[in-house]
């Protein structure tokens, strides 16, 4: 069931439009991020949701009401920010209790749900602790507490994991989804993080310049991105402009200048007339010269310009007929720069964006 | 550094005040409890039992009293505003808010009696508008005072109050709204706790400054005294100097009294404050 739909949004800063003419939908349980870098409209698209400005066009319609116009005291959502916005004269208990106390909840009824929901975040006796007194994951976590003990209608997070040190980063994703799956909060979930994202959403919205560029469950994104901005923002690296293409038995052939590359045809590469193929750097190989000569399908001569050990792999940028490639691969002995090698392109691995 | 070299570096403005502040109130209060050869409490008990004297310290308190809270009245709305633009605008604003502390108060009190006099702007609007068929007396009352002093003092409330609201994050506001708080009660809950500091800070400046006003009273006042005028006519034109020095710990003593209680308050009002 569909809970939440933006329609036809555009959204102004003065002359500066940031949103454009969007369309989102969210199903009721789900949790959909919107990723993209900054500036792209996810912060303001989230804002919009939450009633912190207003669409200068369109529609915002929540569980069938008409909810544009709604003030955002009226929306009953749940908002976690980036600077967790804790009220630093506060204790822990009373931060949390504030939005119950702002329903006039009894004040025996706060006590029982503040604490509860202390417990479910894990900060089971910190009440009487203030904000300044918390580590930056405890800060979190009451923030999350205070946006989920008023039961919200839906959830919203904006970049809640950025100011937190790595591990309690990965810590707190787990955390966040546990928590959501448990209350089956419907949840929009903003942040620049791609691994972030994709590790926590049941759907991932990729957004640029104000426009939604691929919405899609994480596993689709990764492996078939739609354009060649979802591309290159999820590390497609590798980008090769074809001047043709046919398809035939689940094949498309590719032809670029004198090279020809095959690409397997399934759902996610198929885009009819994308003459766009990208690969990412860990798919690409790199083998010795192959004395075969040109013209074997899915296959490029070059010389290696730089070669870089990474630790677990080598990377090494290859200089061709059709541009610079990057290429990850794990191996005993190393390419040397200036060596020429052959860059293959798996068929399975080359996709097809706009 | 080394602490020694540290405290050092407190020397020269320790000495200064100590010289020049410290020891001549030291003596001042101790001068008002030895009269005629004896130690005395006659200073006070003349001052307290008079009801002339008494009325003009009322007088002094409530005119300072009032004008710290127009001052908060007018400045808290500016001061929000103020606080919520870019760094850019806010310096601009911030200088034409300070811009009328660079006049004299001397010449600002005699532009508020061109516009308070019987003949002055407003009079002449009020009778001409047919609000009263004679003028109203405004200067040379406790009002013109304290007109005069609020816009002396404005500015000093704005920069207080400046310096706590923009240091208040926005999000706090929208997260308490998020939270269903109506404006109102968002900014009674948390904005205003917050800006305590800076509303006490500035309070006391602004009643201080009030208390211990002299030209503006001077001027706008005629014949009203304040404390600090009647403090100057004793001292200098009845020469009682026994009379002025208690006088002058009276205003001493209201100062700290006032501070303290304010500062209570605030500590009540905002127990991490």
């Amino acid at each position: 069931m569909t809970l939440l739909t933006l329609e036809s949004v555009s959204v102004a800063y003065g002359s500066q439009t940031i949103l454009k003419d969007l369309n989102l939908d969210v199903e009721k349980g789900q949790l959909l991020s919107l990723l993209g870098p900054s500036g792209c409209g996810k912060t303001t698209t989230l804002r919009l949701i939450a009633g912190f400005l207003e669409a200068k066009e369109g529609t915002f319609r929540f569980a069938g009401d008409d909810y544009t116009r709604k003030p955002v005291n009226k929306r009953n959502f749940g908002i976690v920010f980036q600077s967790y916005a804790l009220f630093p004269h506060m204790s822990v208990f009373d931060n949390v209790a504030f939005g119950l106390r702002m329903r006039k909840t009894k004040e025996t009824d706060v006590k029982s749900r503040v604490k509860r929901i202390l417990e479910v975040v894990s900060l089971g006796g910190f009440e009487t602790r203030f904000p300044k007194e918390l580590s930056g994951g405890q800060r979190q976590r009451v923030a999350i507490a205070r946006a989920l003990v008023i039961e919200p209608d839906l959830l919203l997070f904006d970049e809640p994991l950025s100011n937190l040190d790595a591990n309690l980063r990965s810590g707190m994703r787990v955390e966040i989804r546990r928590i959501q799956q448990e209350l089956g909060i419907t949840t929009l979930y903003v942040s620049h993080d791609q691994e972030e994202c994709f590790s926590i959403s049941d759907r991932v919205a990729v957004m640029n310049k104000g426009l939604i560029e691929q919405i899609d469950r994480p596993e689709t994104i990764f492996k078939y991105p739609a354009t060649e901005f979802v591309a290159r923002f999820i590390g497609f690296h590798n980008f090769l402009n074809f001047t043709e293409r046919a398809e035939s038995e689940g094949v498309i052939s590719l032809r670029a200048g004198e090279h020809l590359f095959t690409a397997v045809a399934n759902p996610g590469t198929t885009r009819p007339g994308a003459l766009k193929g990208a690969i990412r750097p860990d798919d690409l190989v790199v083998a010795a010269e192959d004395r075969s000569g040109p013209g074997v399908i899915g296959s490029l001569p070059g010389i290696v310009k730089v070669s870089t050990y990474l630790g677990r792999s080598y990377q090494y940028v290859v200089e061709t007929a059709l541009g610079n490639f990057t290429a990850n691969q794990e191996m005993e002995k190393p390419f040397y720069s200036g060596q020429s090698v052959t860059l293959r392109f798996p068929p399975d691995k080359l996709v097809l964006v706009d | 550094m080394k602490k020694s070299v540290l405290y050092g570096l407190l020397l020269p403005g320790l000495l200064f005040l100590g010289i020049f502040m410290v020891i001549p109130i030291v003596l001042t209060i101790g001068s008002t409890f030895y009269h005629d050869g004896t130690l005395t409490l006659s200073g006070y008990t003349h001052f307290f039992g008079d009801s002339y004297f008494n009325q003009i310290l009322l007088t002094t308190v409530v005119v300072s009293l009032i004008t710290t809270l127009l001052c908060l009245a007018l400045g808290f709305p500016t001061a929000y505003y103020i606080s919520r633009k870019t760094a850019r605008s806010k310096g601009i604003l911030l200088a034409i808010a300070i811009f009328p502390l660079l006049t004299s108060p001397i010449v600002r009190s005699f532009s508020w009696m061109i516009i308070l006099g019987r003949k002055g702007l407003i009079n002449d609007a009020i009778v001409g508008l047919g609000l009263s068929d004679k003028p109203l007396d405004i200067l040379y009352t406790p009002t013109a005072i304290v007109i005069g002093l609020t816009h002396l003092f404005l500015p000093i409330m704005i920069i207080s109050l400046v310096g706590v609201l923009e240091n208040i994050d926005t999000d706090l506001v929208i997260a308490a709204q998020s939270l269903g708080a109506s404006r109102m009660s968002a900014f009674v809950r948390i904005v205003f706790p917050l800006a305590l500091p800076g509303i006490v800070i500035g309070a006391v400046l602004v009643f201080v400054g009030s208390l211990t006003a002299y030209t503006t009273p001077a001027l706008l006042g005629g014949k009203q005294r304040v404390i600090s005028t009647f403090l100057y006519q004793n001292a200098m034109t009845l020469n009682d100097w026994f009379l002025a020095s208690v006088i002058a710990v009276i205003m001493i003593a209201i100062t700290f009294i006032v501070v303290g209680l304010m500062n209570r308050a605030a500590r009540q009002l905002n127990p991490k404050g």
